[in-house]
Order: structure tokens, then C-alpha cells, then sequence
């Protein structure tokens, strides 16, 4: 959500009023998604009609789900969590990326050992990725898959930034500043740093947008929430079966999580700069 | 075309430029090579590593309900987990190549246990891939051809929006249309009795929900290897002669993208790996995303292990070729 707010300071580019549309329809559904609780008309975990009860059946506008739990009201509860620890694991990663990609082009050792990390994070599958993590972690849940998410996501990220940290480190204020004798943390913080906004906020809206996928997936795999928890991800998984006698129960979040996705993506990549956006197509 | 600048030069007559060439090609992919594999040696320590430090083992966890310590420690024994772990891993490693992928913790020989699902999740994987790749050429051109028209417009923001949807999303809305509403197609996967699907159909849901995000992403990616292609001179310089767009963009800008087309495609072979297994759980398809799920359950490291090797060798053979395209369009340019 900041970076809709930020990404448009007159300072990074100019503002262009018409370049924030994009973001209204993510900002709309996360607001929704996180006040979501507050408008449930029923408790997530108490059954209010039949098991896989019809729209509209005992004041369920959505149905039943497959213990006769209103959908709709746990459709309101199920976004803030996914969100929530999306954008934790997209404010961890760019924070780590941002640390180490200033360090990775002053250092050309941490340099390469950066390259050589995403190199390899590249052969494994983050579903994999996620179930190895959830066995190292049996009773983690929602933090196991969020640690995951953190672990393969940072490596690109650091590419990003390193690539976008590249051109600065042999600019002349940077060169200048080394002559003068000052330290390695100096030079990546008040030196390269503040010249990097564009490039982080851009990667923040990146990472959402990968965090949400990785966490709705881990989700729906039932490698994070438990059971009475009311998931989007998981709400598909355990409704799948059921899905001929009321689809919305499988149907509305799917297209919850569905139009979250595309509408951080799509603010996201309005509000990114290209070479942001190029890079992050490597 | 990039061939020209070859052929001119073998008519040339002069062999040590091809001939030095060609070495130079083969130490570079000899040197590709070596580092690829290095990788994913690499990847496999660690992940053999990350399943150690774990609490608990697969003898503990497949443990019978009620039985001894003694018990315990005896299948332990059995399954070789009293070694260090460092001489696991470099016996499993060396017998490898051989084909041997280990032993379950179940006392079954992984490969045997692999044998089954795995063709079906490649047949899946590998439909998926070459419609992804057909797809995603074909609208990226299509929207290159004219750059910033309506159509460019639309698959931007199609395949924009398409990438960003998890497959499971896809797999619910196919299911919902092609099964529920118009019912088209079966909404599991019927399996026969050689434990392969029943039949095409049965793959048409699976491969579109891996298709859809993985078109979207490589349709951004061959958009935007063309459009840097249109900004070279020469590609410019075919334009001012007045070829015909159809002709620029295939014959004169598609060659300079192919490394950029290459790496992206490499990169979306994990992507659809990684969604087959979620893909497979939702149709009820016999891959190895049901292998992979007991797995989990039994902390049984050979069967994970085995399954991150597969999927980490195919990975680097596909980033391997996009290695050598990159080489070929490269080495033939300088």
C-alpha cells in the first residue's frame, strides 16, 4: 500500500496523476480485505446452515461452506492474515536486498557470492522450496511459509538491486567519497542508498506481488493456516470437493485471491520504473 | 539473418577464424558446464543440509503407533541414519548417476517409487512448456508488430494481469466454466490401469492452468526483447528501407532477442515444475505432486531429495540451452 502512496513523490519522477488509476482497484481490496473482520455478519467457525448450503440459505448471501460455515464471513476474515504476512515477507525481503545489494558493488566478493546464491535458488521450485521449510518446521505455520517466501525471494531481489546500484558505485560522488577514506557501511547507506528510492519501492510492489503467490500457494498446499483458520487458500482446498453443490464456496476465494493478485501486479507494474521492470523479468 | 555473417566467412577460405571460433564455443560451454553442475551440487548440500538440521527423522516419523525406542533406533540403524551426514550425502551423490536415487523410509527403492508419476508430471510439465513457449511467441510478436496499438495495449495488460494469478486461481476458474457450467470436460483426472490418464482430455484443464500465468510471463518477455531489438540500428535501418513489419520483426529483430526469449523461457521451467505439483493436487492427476505430499508427511529426505534432483537437473539442462543460445547468437555476432 505505501509504495502507491510513495512511489509517485515528485522527487523520484514526476507526478503523473493518471499513472495512480492502476493502484485504486489494489487499494480498494486491501482496504476491504483488512476491515473485512469487522463487516462479517457471523463468526468464522460457528455452522450457520447446511454443509454446502445454498446461497442465501440461513442468512448465508454466499452459502455454506463444507461444515455449513457462512462463506461470506469467512471470506472477510481470510484476506487480512494472507495480506498481512505478504506484506511482512515483501518488507523483510526488500529490506535484506536493499542492505545487501548497497554492500554487493563496493564488495566484489559478496558481489559474486550474491550471484552465485540466486544461480542457484533459480533450480529449485519454490513449491519445493515451501515443503522443504514446512518439514524443517512442523508446527510453524503461517511463519514457516512466510521464512520460506523470505529465503527464496531475497537472492533475486538482490540482483535487482545490485543491478540497479551497478551504475552508481562508479559514479563520480561515490569515487569521490572513497578517496576521501570512508567506510564500506558509509558509503552503501548515505552514498549509494538515497539515490536508490525508485529502484526499492518498485521492489517492494514486486515482492508483494511474488508473496502473495508464494503464500497463497503454501496455503492452499495446507502448508501454513490450520484448518479453523478461514484462508482464501485454504478455503479452496477444503471446498474443492463440494464445488458442484456450492461453487461460491470455492469460487469467491478464488476470485479474491485472484483479483489481489493482478491488482498489486498490475499497480505495481504501473508504478515501477521500466528498468525496475526489466530487471525484474531476468 | 545472423547465418549470413558465418557463411561469408567460410567462403572466405580462411579456416582459422571458423576453426578458432568453434574452440572458443566449446571451452566457453565446457566452462558453462562445469559451473551449472557446480550449482547444483551445490543445491543439493544444501538442501540434504536444511532436511538434517530439521527436528526429528524418517525413522520417528514413520514410526507405528506404540513402538519401542529400541524400535526406533533399530530402523534408524537400518536406514543408515547413525552415519554423519556428510558421508550420506556423498554415497547418495556418487550413486547418482547411476540412476539410484536412494532408498524411502519406507524400505521401497525411490526410483521405483518415481517411476510411475514422474512421465505423467513431464508429459503435463512438458505440453505446458511447448504451449507457453508457442503462445507467448506468437502474442508477443503479434503485439510488437504494432507497438503501442490496441492490441499491444491488451496483451500488456493480459499477460500483465495473467502471471501474476496463482495456477490453483486458473485451475478453479477452468473447472467452474469447462466442467460445472458447460460440462465439457471431467472435473478429476480418471486414471487407467497402467496408471497413466485415461485419456487427452484429461490433460486439457491441468495444462491450460499451467499455461495461462507462464504465457503471461513470457509474452512480457518476448515483448520486451522486441522492442529492445527495434531500438538497435540495424533492425531501425530495415525499417527506413521499407521491408514489410512482418519481415523486420521475424527476420531482422526475432535473432537478436532469442537470448533474452531463452533465459526467460529457462526461467519459467521452474515456475511450471513448481505448479504442477499444486496443479495435480487439484485435478487428482497421478504426478509426483502426490509422491512429494507423503513425502512430507514421512520426513522422508531420499524421496525430497530425489525430487528436488530431477527437478534441479532439468532445470539446469533448460538454462543449459539457453546458455548455448545465448553462446551461438553471441559467438556469432563477435
Amino acid at each position: 500500500m505505501s509504495t502507491t502512496a510513495k512511489a509517485a513523490r515528485p522527487r523520484t519522477r514526476r507526478p503523473r496523476p493518471r499513472a495512480l488509476v492502476p493502484a485504486v482497484p489494489a487499494l480498494l481490496l486491501v482496504l476491504l480485505a483488512l476491515t473485512g473482520p469487522l463487516l462479517a455478519a457471523h463468526p468464522v467457525d460457528r455452522p450457520v446452515t447446511a454443509p454446502y448450503g445454498e446461497a442465501g440459505t440461513g442468512g448465508a448471501p454466499l452459502g455454506g461452506d463444507q461444515l455449513g460455515r457462512d462463506v461470506l464471513s469467512r471470506l472477510l476474515h481470510g484476506g487480512s492474515a494472507l495480506i498481512g504476512s505478504a506484506l511482512a515477507v515483501a518488507a523483510v525481503v526488500t529490506f535484506l536486498a536493499t542492505l545487501l545489494g548497497c554492500f554487493a558493488v563496493l564488495g566484489p566478493r559478496l558481489g559474486r557470492l550474491v550471484e552465485r546464491a540466486a544461480d542457484t535458488a533459480i533450480l529449485l521450485p519454490s513449491v519445493l522450496g515451501i515443503m522443504l521449510l514446512a518439514l524443517a518446521w512442523p508446527g510453524g505455520g503461517r511463519l514457516a511459509v512466510s521464512a520460506a517466501a523470505v529465503v527464496l525471494g531475497t537472492p533475486y531481489a538482490v540482483r535487482i538491486v545490485a543491478g540497479a546500484a551497478a551504475p552508481l558505485a562508479a559514479t563520480g560522488f561515490v569515487e569521490a567519497a572513497t578517496a576521501s577514506g570512508e567506510r564500506l557501511a558509509h558509503l552503501a547507506l548515505r552514498e549509494i542508498l538515497p539515490n536508490l528510492r525508485a529502484t526499492v519501492l518498485a521492489l517492494f510492489g514486486l515482492r508483494f506481488v511474488d508473496a502473495v503467490y508464494v503464500i497463497a500457494m503454501a496455503g492452499f498446499l495446507q502448508l501454513g493456516p490450520r484448518p479453523p483458520e478461514a484462508d482464501w487458500a485454504l478455503m479452496i482446498r477444503e471446498n474443492g470437493p463440494g464445488i458442484l453443490l456450492n461453487p461460491w464456496a470455492v469460487l469467491a476465494p478464488g476470485l479474491a485471491i485472484g483479483l489481489l493478485a493482478v491488482g498489486v501486479n498490475l499497480a505495481a507494474n504501473a508504478l515501477a520504473p521500466a528498468t525496475v521492470r526489466r530487471a525484474a523479468l531476468r | 539473418m545472423t547465418g549470413s555473417g558465418a557463411l561469408e566467412d567460410t567462403t572466405r577460405s580462411v579456416p582459422e577464424p571458423a576453426v578458432r571460433r568453434a574452440v572458443g564455443l566449446a571451452a566457453r560451454l565446457a566452462a558453462v558446464l562445469a559451473k551449472r553442475v557446480a550449482l547444483l551440487v551445490v543445491l543439493l548440500a544444501v538442501v540434504f543440509a536444511a532436511i538434517e538440521l530439521l527436528p526429528g527423522d524418517a525413522a520417528s516419523a514413520t514410526s507405528e503407533r506404540g513402538e519401542g525406542a529400541a524400535g526406533v533406533a533399530a530402523r534408524r540403524r537400518l536406514l543408515g541414519l547413525d552415519r554423519p551426514v556428510w558421508e550420506r550425502f556423498r554415497d547418495w551423490l556418487t550413486a547418482l548417476p547411476t540412476g539410484d536415487l536412494g532408498t524411502s523410509a519406507r524400505g521401497e527403492r525411490v526410483s521405483d517409487l518415481l517411476s510411475a508419476p514422474l512421465p505423467n508430471t513431464l508429459l503435463l510439465g512438458s505440453t505446458a512448456f511447448v504451449l507457453t513457449v508457442l503462445a507467448a511467441l506468437a502474442l508477443g510478436t503479434w503485439a510488437a508488430a504494432r507497438p503501442k496499438g490496441v492490441v499491444d495495449r491488451v496483451v500488456d495488460l493480459t499477460s500483465t494481469a495473467a502471471f501474476a494469478l496463482p495456477e490453483f486461481v486458473v485451475a478453479v476458474g477452468l473447472l467452474l466454466v469447462l466442467s460445472l457450467w458447460t460440462g465439457w470436460l471431467p472435473a478429476a483426472t480418471v486414471t487407467g490401469a497402467d496408471g497413466t490418464p485415461a485419456g487427452w482430455h484429461m490433460l486439457v484443464m491441468p495444462v491450460l492452468a499451467l499455461t495461462v500465468p507462464q504465457t503471461g510471463w513470457n509474452t512480457r518477455i518476448v515483448r520486451g526483447a522486441l522492442a529492445d531489438q527495434a531500438a538497435t540500428p540495424h533492425v531501425a535501418a530495415a525499417r527506413l528501407d521499407g521491408l514489410p513489419t512482418r519481415q523486420v520483426l521475424l527476420r531482422h529483430a526475432l535473432p537478436g532477442a532469442w537470448p533474452a526469449i531463452a533465459t526467460g523461457v529457462a526461467t519459467s521451467t521452474g515456475m511450471l515444475l513448481g505448479g504442477t505439483v499444486v496443479v495435480e493436487t487439484l485435478f487428482n492427476y497421478p504426478g509426483i505432486g502426490t509422491v512429494l505430499a507423503g513425502a512430507v508427511a514421512d520426513r522422508d529426505t531420499p524421496v525430497i531429495a530425489a525430487v528436488v534432483a530431477c527437478s534441479a537437473a532439468l532445470i539446469t539442462v533448460v538454462l543449459l540451452l539457453a546458455d548455448l543460445i545465448r553462446a551461438r547468437t553471441l559467438g556469432v555476432r563477435a
